[in-house]
């Protein structure tokens, strides 16, 4: 199998600067998506992403090709860097206040895309954070069931299982969405 | 089309109409900059690992004395070396390559035939 990857990853490893802002260039953004979702906050997400490449940078002289493709790695080490911001979080209700969805406020029609958005993603904030994290990696991140699993450092049917409660439970929070969400193509 | 098909399509459609973060100006720069911090810390441990074995031999070959006496007779020595080593060469090899005629006489049959004898 071949990583896309692995020659940058060695080069950054042993200084080379072009192949560490490739790496960056490739990855950050995507990570950054996640990591938003994830945390809520951008700012949050910023420091996340940050504190993923610096542990790269650590471990890339080490980097061991043929273990685990190196995107694998990245996302579980951002998914648990993600958690362990979550658990720092004081156990507030602030998450669960956030979730519930304000149907009063939205127009019955001609509800505009960034409101849209807004409103699933609020929604999707509201899911446990493993089911989140299940739905962010198949479903934003397109990657396959089986990567996903080994990012989470689960079996495929626990995923599969946190992915059909995942989706269910979505659903039926943005019921009151059906219309908008289903007309898009 | 099974429920868990249904929601599958759907949750598709509706990740897809999440806004995408920007990434700010700065996380870049920033996580360049970490890259360099990470790059310059690591070469000044690997000097500091250098400056730290010179002492240890310092240490070993002139016991309290700065690095750069045991250094400079270590050049010294060197440069002895390296010009006894040029000149000798020469030396050696004509000495090698000079037939006499006392070297011929030096060997005999006799000798040859006692070791044979010695060794049966």
């Amino acid at each position: 199998m071949h990583d896309p990857d692995a020659d940058d990853v060695a080069k950054a490893g042993q200084g080379d600067r072009a192949a560490a802002a490739r790496l960056i260039g490739r990855h950050a953004p995507k990570l950054l998506t996640v990591a938003r979702r994830m945390l809520g906050g951008q700012a949050e997400a910023e420091d996340a992403v940050q504190e993923v490449f610096l542990r790269l940078w650590t471990h890339a002289a080490r980097w061991q090709p043929g273990k685990a493709k190196f995107e694998t790695w990245l996302y579980r080490v951002m998914l648990n860097q993600c958690y362990d911001r979550l658990r720092r979080r004081s156990a507030a209700p602030l998450e669960a206040a956030e979730n519930v969805a304000d149907e009063a406020a939205l127009p019955d029609a001609g509800l505009d895309e960034g409101m849209l958005g807004q409103e699933i993603g609020r929604a999707l904030d509201g899911l446990p954070e493993r089911q989140k994290a299940a739905i962010l990696l198949c479903h934003f991140r397109e990657l396959g069931n089986i990567e996903a699993a080994e990012i989470m450092g689960i079996s495929v049917e626990a995923l599969e299982s946190l992915l059909a409660r995942g989706r269910r439970s979505l659903r039926s929070r943005l019921e009151h969405l059906k219309g908008f969400v289903g007309d898009v193509s | 089309m099974t429920d868990e098909n249904s929601d599958r399509n759907f949750v598709d459609r509706a990740v897809r109409r999440l806004p995408q973060p920007t990434p700010s100006l700065g996380l870049e720069a920033a996580l360049m900059a970490g890259y360099d911090a990470w790059k310059a810390e690591r070469e000044k441990g690997v000097w500091a690992a250098v400056k730290a074995g010179l002492r240890r031999f310092s240490e070993t070959v002139w016991p309290g004395a700065p690095v750069w006496v045991p250094a400079s007779v270590l050049a010294a020595a060197l440069l002895v070396g390296a010009g006894l080593g040029a000149a000798l060469p020469v030396a050696i090899a004509v000495e090698q390559s000079g037939f006499s005629l006392e070297q011929l006489e030096s060997f005999t049959l006799l000798a040859s035939d006692t070791t044979q004898e010695e060794d049966l």
